[in-house]
């Protein structure tokens, strides 16, 4: 198990590397000037002159990636060009923000969708279940920016039951739940379909296995075979599921951010690549990737801790 | 939080929570569009720094938006500002103003500090006509000019740019200059938080002797997009914010309650410029029907759905220089003939525009139409911003060769130069696209620099944009305004550049 994680962990460093490695040369190839969009059309020759400087775009790009890794290795993800503030800080300041809004989106819909998947592999083919997944499909299919921008218009303009703002500034949980009621609502109802679809399919195939249909021959309950034995063995898809899904809300929640202003690092990155800032950039896509590498190496942990036969395999 | 439950009380009555900012009268909301980044001077990058340099440190003149024309007036941390003599400017600080930190006070050594240190900083350009500055006095100094220069009180002294800094402070930091952390600040309020890409926080500063702050805060709240701002106020989450011009028709027809648009200025100028040097552009013929076959009405009214004013060039309503008509009109008739008497036919052209305003490709699709009515085929090319403002710049590669029409539009200050300055012949390949020299607009342009008779100024700019207008070039769009929409609870103060003038807003 030990050399199972330290072989994922030198695994998960090298794509991490890469993924710095491919963003410094797609950074290169957007088209235009980035110090037109940087400091605006016209500034002046002597701001254009000191951002070259800074960005060290007068540097073949081979020179500025090691640098970059240079730094990374003394903990230096560099500094904003624009204020000098360290981007280390910057991407701090914004990762819980993401953190939360990750975490809660995924946490409701896993309460809601689990139970929903179960409900319907118990369940199959009837009225519940061919609702249930009408539903599902339904909230699959819906994009998070709809859901977002139909939920701002209803929940906080027409009935200003939610702030718009997404700035969790006030004190206490009542205060931080309002701010992000409506952002985790938008990303994750999609997730409520999309688990509610695959714990539906795991379970009917677990279901179906002999183990199963050996306790159910033995008379054990209905709920304790569905909860204590197939929902064990059918999560496991799941749980691998979730953490691509966790690993991808960390970056990929931009839309939400971007409806809700609220800060965090998909709009962060959004923000800093329109900005052409590429520390900040740099720094903020370095961040992301190491906890999307991380979530997956958790995810395998985790259902290595669920199933015994993997636990074996990795020992 | 006693304030979130009393605003949500009030919400369900059906109270807006700007009413009830209102009644409460000490915070202010304002949504500034990305997180503030420079403060310091003589390095700042954009203007909305601006609006925090003149609520927090001293300046020792401002606009006077009171009369038709926008002029200057001497600003409240002065007794006395004047133009002893066309080169020469003096001033007395009021005295008793004190630095934050224990700087002590503000002296004539803190303004001549200042306004040294700009001549090496990023905007030394603004300075380049100062010759010095001496201290006179403890309170007093002078600014003393190589030569009279026109825009001096106006474009440099009215600007962030001239903004006071405190020397003590300055001196101490370890590269003599700042972003965010102010060392010491003057004025009505002073920063009191910052958090990174939400809010900046300025707060009634009690050792301030002038005017009293209107309110106990100011929250200037970060929302990058314009449609998440407009619904923030909708919502009553912010009390003040900058509209687009598209916008403005909705709200006029149905305001938000309790809500008022302010139009602080129509700086904005638009163009549709052609390459005199492109081989299907070289004959003035040809430029020329295009000029008369483009109907800037319907452009004006359709897709800038008739908010902005009408141009007829470069000079905006209001500013020394603007003219009433201009010397073409839409004539496709004249037009078609005039590419007849140049023997073209079959003409195919192509159109740049930048690809995130829905107002300019919209229009571009208008010209497409007006110019197909005379035979000839407009192709829009829509370009990232960062292609789009490299396009016709020859430092930016060779784009420029191939570069035939584009829709153009910059802002302009409240002197009619900064309008004209990117048009010399110096420019031509930089900001002057349309690549043209004329040594009668060069002389004129240096000359009304240094003059201070504002009629032979105004003589002279019109007499500018008639030489522009007389190369075929240029197609007068409209003039886009600023625009904001604030809460009826405060009265408005934004200068006509756009930049919010927070000592000035008032509870209503």
């Amino acid at each position: 198990m030990i050399s199972y994680l330290i072989r994922r962990t030198g695994l998960s460093l090298v794509i991490v590397a890469l993924v710095i490695v491919a963003l410094f040369l797609m950074i290169h190839l957007i088209p235009g000037d980035p110090v037109s969009i940087a400091l605006g059309p016209r500034a002046t020759p002597e701001a254009e002159a000191r951002f070259i400087e800074k960005m060290k775009l007068d540097q073949p790009i081979y020179v500025q990636l090691a640098a970059f890794f240079g730094n990374l290795l003394t903990g230096d993800l560099g500094r904003d060009i624009f204020t000098d503030r360290p981007v280390l800080d910057l991407v701090l300041a914004q990762l819980p923000n993401t953190v939360i809004l990750a975490v809660a989106s995924l946490g409701w819909a896993i309460v809601i969708g689990i139970p929903l998947g179960c409900f319907s592999a118990a369940h199959p083919n009837s009225a519940a279940d061919r609702i249930t997944g009408i539903l599902s499909v339904g909230t699959i299919a819906v994009p998070s920016f709809v859901v977002s921008i139909y939920a701002l218009l209803l929940l906080a303009i027409e009935l200003r039951w939610f702030p718009v703002i997404g700035i969790n500034d006030e004190p206490g949980l009542w205060a931080q739940l309002r701010f992000l009621t409506l952002p985790a609502f938008a990303v994750g109802l999609g997730w409520v379909g999309y688990l509610a679809r695959i714990v539906r399919a795991s379970m009917l195939e677990v279901l179906s296995e002999n183990h199963v249909r050996a306790a159910t021959a033995f008379g054990l309950p209905r709920r304790k075979i569905l909860y204590n034995y197939a929902l064990r063995v059918a999560i496991l898809p799941t749980i691998t599921l979730i953490g691509v899904g966790f690993g991808g809300l960390l970056s990929g929640a931009v839309f939400a951010e971007i409806i809700f202003t609220r800060p965090g690092l998909g709009k962060l990155i959004f923000d800093m690549v329109e900005a052409r800032n590429f520390p900040v950039v740099q720094g903020a896509v370095l961040t992301t990737a190491l906890l999307y590498v991380f979530a997956l190496l958790a995810t395998d942990v985790l259902a290595a801790f669920f199933d015994p036969r993997m636990r074996q395999k990795l020992s | 939080m006693a304030g979130s439950a009393l605003t949500a009380g009030f919400g369900a009555l059906g109270l807006s929570s700007s009413v009830l900012l209102a009644q409460e009268g000490s915070v202010l909301r304002a949504r500034i569009q990305r997180d503030m980044e420079v403060l310091d001077p003589a390095y700042m990058i954009g203007a909305q720094e601006m609006a925090i340099q003149y609520a927090t440190m001293p300046r020792l003149a401002e606009l006077d938006l009171s009369g038709d024309a926008v002029t200057w007036k001497p600003s409240e941390f002065v007794t006395r500002l004047e133009l002893a003599s066309p080169t020469r400017i003096e001033f007395d600080l009021k005295p008793g103003l004190t630095w934050s930190n224990d700087y002590g006070e503000v002296t004539a050594e803190d303004v001549v500090y200042s306004y040294t240190r700009q001549l090496e900083g990023d905007w030394a350009k603004r300075w380049a006509a100062m010759e010095s500055i001496e201290v006179t006095g403890t309170h007093s100094g002078a600014i003393i000019l190589k030569h009279a220069y026109a825009p001096f009180m106006t474009v440099t002294m009215c600007t962030g740019v001239a903004t006071v800094v405190c020397k003590a402070a300055v001196e101490e930091l370890d590269e003599k200059r700042f972003t965010l952390n102010v060392p010491a600040t003057c004025g009505p309020y002073y920063i009191s938080e910052h958090i990174q890409r939400q809010k900046l926080t300025l707060s009634a500063n009690p050792d301030w002797s002038g005017t009293p702050a209107d309110f106990t805060e100011i929250e200037c709240i970060v929302v990058e997009d314009g449609n998440a701002g407009e619904l923030a106020f909708e919502a009553g989450e912010i009390d003040i914010t900058k509209i687009e011009s598209a916008s403005i028709p909705r709200y006029e027809e149905n305001p938000p309650e309790n809500a008022g648009i302010f139009v602080a200025g129509n700086l904005q100028y638009a163009w549709v410029g052609m390459n005199t040097e492109h081989p299907k552009l070289q004959d003035i013929r040809v430029r020329q029907a295009i000029q008369r076959a483009i109907n800037t009405d319907s452009i004006r009214q359709i897709a800038f759905k008739g908010v902005a004013a009408e141009a007829h060039g470069i000079v905006p309503p209001g500013i020394l220089g603007s003219r009433k008509e201009h010397g073409y009109a839409y004539d496709p008739k004249a037009a078609k003939a005039l590419l007849a008497e140049a023997g073209v036919e079959d003409l195919e052209l192509s159109i740049v525009t930048i690809n995130n305003n829905r107002e300019r490709l919209l229009a571009a699709q208008i010209m497409q139409q007006n110019l197909a009515a005379i035979g000839v085929t407009l192709n829009i090319q829509p370009l990232e911003s960062g292609q789009f403002w490299g396009y016709g710049r020859e430092s930016k590669g060779d784009a420029w060769k191939d570069s035939q029409l584009w829709i153009m539009r910059f802002g302009g200050n409240v002197d009619p130069s900064d309008y004209f300055q990117w048009f010399i012949s110096e420019q031509k390949g930089n900001w002057n696209w349309e690549r043209w020299t004329d040594e009668e607009f060069d002389t004129l342009y240096t000359k009304a620099l240094e003059l201070t008779d504002e009629e032979e100024r105004r003589e002279i700019y019109m007499r500018l944009q008639e030489i522009m207008e007389s190369t075929g070039a240029y197609i007068w769009l409209n003039h886009e305004p600023e625009a904001f929409l604030y809460s009826k609870s405060i009265e408005p103060a934004v200068d006509p550049t756009g930049v919010y003038l927070f000592a000035d807003i008032a509870p209503a």
